[in-house]
């Protein structure tokens, strides 16, 4: 028994990126459905157009981009990313001209 | 991954947004979590508010809601009406189980205890030979409550002579508590969603406890939560602190030894719901699938979940 919920080579980050036209009402209303779709979906918004969720493994990856495969709008490019934990903890972030902390992994348990 | 959210300090609001469970305080907001990835919400502190919006969507997902007594025992689980399909069928069965077969069932849960019991006290360092010849005689629905006995050896053994399990009392009692709750809210669920009612329990039948199920299958899974305990409390820690929390949430991620290879404690969990289901179906014991005690080396490892 190892003990694996916080293996880094196991969990994985799922990034979508994407690229949606607006220029008429209809694809605005498309965009926003598929953006809202990714947040029921439980994927949290990482900056505008690129939105990050914390996975299992393969397998729910495998899940999750069925789903969004499913509801992609008719246009525009939509790229799909996934890293490894460990990589995930490498990401170097910079706000106005300050380097940000790096963002805590979620953990088993969540207390409030 | 499945998350376990404790809700610890008065004065917060849980709502639903989008796919996601919300907490704020003070109309801010301070944390989010994909409801998707949320097994049981555990709540400890009585000033905290909720929507019903939120209460749906856990039920929706069969994420269970913990309301708990100050002694971090359980007092109310929500979970939900409808798990499974196959609702209707499998609560039939189960109500209708024939009498020697709800008492063999028990007889395989009680034997699986002892036997997780005797893996948990092996790792210690201490002999288990009574433990052994306990668990040889345990016959169906366990009439000379062998169970009991083996109980009354194993605390001493484990925690000391003085100790005495108490719900009602804090310190070690509490940290028990507390992890055996997180157990039991991974088992309501797992009931649940495998279309079982958990009021009517194979065993725990007759106390007015509407989780009787729950209670009935949880058993073997205990000594997990007893390890924990017993090195916390090694460690001094004798609170449910923040970190003991961590520990035992961190309990239904473990990797346990299984038929078909290695899986996690909740997975485990849901195995052993869905074989009842099918124990009740067929009325057959044969294909309960309880979880193997792990080997000392492994309940070793326990120990990093402590941070």
């Amino acid at each position: 028994m190892t003990v694996t919920q916080l293996n880094g080579y196991r969990l994985m980050w799922i990034f979508v990126m994407f690229d949606l036209p607006v220029t008429t009402p209809a694809q605005s209303k498309a965009a926003t459905k598929f953006r809202e779709f990714l947040l029921d979906q439980g994927f949290e918004k990482s900056q505008f157009s690129v939105y990050a969720r914390f996975c299992n493994g393969k397998e729910q990856f495998e899940t999750y981009m069925r789903r969004i495969e499913n509801s992609l709008p008719d246009r525009g490019d939509v790229h799909i990313l996934t890293f490894t934990d460990k990589q995930y903890e490498n990401i170097v972030r910079f706000s106005g001209q300050r380097r940000k902390r790096q963002k805590k992994n979620p953990d088993q348990l969540a207390l409030f | 991954m499945e998350r376990i959210v404790d809700i610890a300090i008065d004065g917060q609001h849980l709502s639903a947004y989008r796919g996601f469970l919300i907490v704020s305080k003070d109309k801010a907001e301070i944390g989010r979590i994909p409801l998707d990835d949320v097994a049981a919400v555990i709540v400890h502190a009585h000033g905290t508010t909720w929507s019903t919006n939120l209460v749906v969507a856990l039920a929706q997902r069969g994420a269970v809601m913990v309301l708990c007594g100050s002694n971090h025992a359980p007092v109310a689980v929500c979970t939900p009406l409808e798990g499974h399909h196959g609702q209707n069928a499998r609560m039939r069965a189960q109500w209708e189980a024939s009498k020697p077969l709800t008492k063999q069932l028990w007889r395989d849960v009680v034997v699986a205890k002892i036997n997780w019991q005797a893996a948990v006290l092996e790792a210690q360092g201490i002999p288990t030979d009574a433990f052994d010849m306990l668990s040889r005689r345990v016959r169906s629905g366990d009439p000379e409550n062998v169970e009991a006995q083996a109980a009354r050896r194993y605390w001493p053994l484990l925690m000391g002579e003085d100790f005495r399990r108490n719900r009602e009392a804090g310190g070690v009692n509490g940290l028990l508590n507390y992890g055996y709750t997180v157990l039991r809210s991974l088992l309501a669920r797992s009931v649940v969603a495998a279309g079982l009612h958990p009021s009517i329990g194979i065993h725990h039948a007759n106390r007015g406890n509407a989780f009787a199920l729950a209670d009935d299958l949880i058993e073997p899974f205990r000594p997990l939560v007893d390890v924990i305990a017993v090195q916390l409390a090694a460690r001094g820690c004798v609170e449910v602190t923040p970190e003991a929390k961590r520990a035992f949430a961190g309990l239904i991620a473990v990797d346990l030894p299984g038929e078909n290879g290695t899986t996690t404690v909740s997975v485990a969990a849901g195995r052993l719901a869905q074989s009842l289901s099918r124990c009740f179906e067929t009325g057959k014991t044969l294909d309960l699938v309880l979880p193997r005690p792990p080997s000392a080396i492994e309940l070793a490892g326990l120990g990093s979940l402590i941070a």
